[in-house]
């Protein structure tokens, strides 16, 4: 009787045959990404390659193993954190246009990046002197540390500014500095390093290896964890802090930890694969759209599946199947994507997703 | 089951405290960080019953809304005290003060995707755990809300597709399904139409009278609130608060002295705000009925005073009832004319 009422017999159904269509599209993004690539690995001896059986092809059984595996696994599981992290920040931003990237996270491991490929040459020896242009572990440290800072900046901030507004100003203009201080760095450097600059700029699920992929993977465990927690929280916050203040929420603890998850979320993923837009934002939407509702009861699971398809179907398209060359992923996520949001939004009735605007 | 019982204890705790909230010496306003507060009122000694339906009204910006947000502990006080239940207010832990408080915040939501019942649902919260899970008793107090307020039909649809008088209705079904001793609204009629305000005016003198809540509510409509409330809190702009039933603070005064201002005037006979007369031409007006009231209001509005007795050489208009039709006479200036319309009356009035 109860469930009825939560939900009405059609959605329900509905719901559990879009989880299914989305299990059923990883899975296929999955086999599609193993097999296409700059070399066609026929389907049938995919998994030959996968566990290393005798009688495939060696080099294929390497380019699957430490290549194309670790490349989808990385855009999966960056697809789910950067939408976790999107979720959060819209709800509780209570904007439509928010991303993981809004508080400035983005702009910390920009900076991180920046300095340790572009400031390394004004000081020469003395910072990352180990430090090759292609020396992608360096780079994640780099990355890492700004981020960290300003999420630090974020979660000290955010314990006394009340206003989520001001918040939001904030991290605005802290990523305006921060750009300066970037195009700054740009401006007076050698042209080699800034193209190995912008080759990081652009994103790229490929070179994460095993070890990365580990650390990676259990960040974003922490964070998603962390989040799914918070459905009623999050739900409570649709309403506005106040509402959620008069429910006997402790409203303080619960931003905290919404900035937290989301600020770790979108600053691992930017750590391993650079700063990857448009999914975080787009994501949180389709699954809105899709799923016709704003309960995070059923929208985490639902950003889970489609943030990882999303992601995946980007990378794979990013590969240029058949050809040599591999486009930059900023370029398809934004490319490919931003008409299909375009067409979500038009499509959509006034109001139809979370937020009128 | 779990209903009748928990209603029947909710009864015993309301007979052994009448008074849900209570203030003493309470001081509202804003702290400044270090420098001297902000001091909106004080010395507020205010008392709110079960079953009883306050409206608080008061010119924009005295701070009905800090009064509103203080007494529900959204927004710390200054100084005083408030005890909810007899309890100071600041010793309840959240839950608790959201089992004995609920609101209805003056902006509208801007959730969209989310049904009526999900969002009264989000009435249960301070009941339910980490992770939301309703019980059945949970889903029987949403459907007794959905019901009181009358809005039962409206529970799968999306809050976005309603009305903004529906919308408002499922927001205070929502309040009430936190099963709060007292609920406080802030300006729930703001965005209404005139009928919306009336049913919601009436749902809340209901919820007190019928269903023995405390409801306080501020709202600018104040022939509403005159009609509506059980006492009114009428606060004026030095922040100080007047009680009493509404016809008694007419009577007194004390509602022609908080709003009056230049060219607008409190008429105690009708209840309602007029436009002060600006005194220099006068017109005499004679005749009877709902015609000579409307013809009144007309005069008005195009500054004449309206005189009782006729003074030589002003106009002198006479409402004359026909039949199905009805004219105005005017004698002015010698000649007199007659007119079908109070608008072609106005044209020829001297301005």
């Amino acid at each position: 009787m109860n469930q009825t009422l939560n939900s009405p017999a059609g959605h329900q159904t509905k719901r559990l045959w879009l989880f299914g269509l989305f299990l059923l599209l990883i899975l296929a993004l999955l086999l599609l990404s193993l097999a296409f690539g700059s070399v066609s690995i026929p389907l049938k001896d995919i998994w030959g390659a996968l566990i290393g059986r005798e009688g495939v092809r060696e080099s294929w059984v390497y380019i699957i193993q430490n290549s194309r595996l670790p490349r989808v696994l990385t855009a999966a599981l960056a697809g789910i954190a950067l939408s976790a992290s999107g979720l959060q920040m819209q709800t509780m931003f209570r904007n439509p246009l928010a991303d993981p990237f809004i508080l400035g996270i983005n702009s910390g491991a920009s900076l991180g990046v920046a300095i340790a490929i572009l400031g390394s040459g004004f000081v020469g020896g003395l910072f990352l002197p180990a430090l090759n242009l292609g020396g992608e572990f360096s780079l994640v440290l780099a990355a890492s540390f700004g981020a960290g800072l300003v999420l630090a900046l974020i979660l000290l901030v955010g314990r006394w500014v009340q206003n989520p507004t001001t918040l939001l100003i904030l991290g605005l203009m802290f990523g305006h500095a921060t750009s300066a201080l970037v195009s700054l760095l740009v401006y007076f450097s050698a042209p080699e390093r800034i193209q190995a600059y912008s080759v990081w700029s652009f994103g790229s699920f490929s070179g994460v290896n095993w070890t990365q992929l580990t650390v990676m993977s259990i960040v974003i465990l922490a964070g998603v964890g962390l989040m799914a927690l918070l459905p009623k929280g999050l739900n409570a916050l649709l309403l506005g802090e106040d509402y959620a203040r008069t429910m006997g929420l402790n409203v303080g603890l619960l931003r905290l930890i919404v900035l937290l998850s989301a600020s770790v979320l979108s600053g691992v993923v930017t750590a391993f694969c650079g700063p990857i837009g448009f999914i975080g934002v787009a994501v949180p939407h389709i699954a809105r759209n899709l799923f016709k509702t704003s309960n995070h009861k059923i929208l985490i699971p639902a950003i889970i599946l489609i943030g990882a398809a999303v992601s995946m179907a980007a990378s794979l398209i990013a590969q240029l199947p058949g050809s040599q060359l591999v486009l930059p992923i900023n370029v398809v996520t934004s490319l490919f994507g931003a008409p299909f949001v375009v067409w979500v939004v038009l499509k959509r009735k006034r109001g139809a997703t979370s937020f009128n605007v | 089951m779990g209903g009748i019982k928990a209603k029947t204890r909710c009864h015993i705790v309301q007979r052994l405290t009448p008074s849900v909230l209570q203030t003493k010496a309470l001081s509202i306003g804003y702290k400044n960080g270090g420098k001297t507060p902000k001091v909106i009122a004080d010395q507020l000694n205010l008392q709110l019953n079960a079953g009883e339906f306050v409206c608080l009204v008061g010119p924009n910006g005295v701070g009905k809304s800090t009064l509103l947000r203080s007494v529900t502990g959204l927004q710390p006080k200054l100084d005083g005290e408030i005890l909810m239940s007899g309890q100071r207010l600041e010793t309840y832990h959240p839950r608790e003060l959201a089992g004995q408080v609920s609101v209805v915040l003056t902006s509208p939501i801007s959730v969209g995707a989310m049904r009526v019942d999900e969002l009264t649902a989000m009435g249960r919260f301070p009941f339910t755990g980490l992770f939301d899970r309703m019980t059945d008793h949970d889903w029987e107090v949403v459907r007794e809300t959905l019901r009181v307020v009358g809005v039962e039909k409206l529970s799968n649809r999306y809050i976005h597709t309603l009305s903004d008088g529906e919308r408002q209705k499922v927001m205070i079904a929502r309040a009430l399904a936190q099963e709060p001793r007292l609920l406080v609204l802030d300006e729930p009629t703001a965005y209404l139409d005139l009928p919306g305000r009336v049913v919601v005016m009436n749902l809340l003198h209901d919820l007190a009278s019928g269903h023995d809540k405390a409801v306080l509510t501020s709202t600018h409509d104040l022939d509403l609130a005159l009609r509506h409330a059980d006492r009114i809190w009428l606060m004026d702009d030095a922040g100080q608060i007047i009680q009493g039933a509404p016809e008694d603070l007419v009577l007194n005064g004390s509602f022609a002295q908080t709003f009056n201002r230049a060219g607008v005037r409190f008429d105690p006979l009708s209840g309602t705000f007029e436009t002060q007369n600006s005194g220099s031409k006068s017109v005499f007006l004679e005749g009877v009925g709902p015609e000579v009231v409307w013809t009144r209001r007309a005069l008005h509005r195009a500054g004449f005073a309206v005189d009782e007795e006729w003074i030589p050489g002003s106009p002198r208009v006479c409402v004359m009832p026909q039949n199905d039709i009805i004219t105005w006479q005017v004698e002015f200036e010698g000649q007199t004319k007659t007119f079908t319309t109070i608008y072609d009356l106005l044209q020829i009035l001297p301005k």
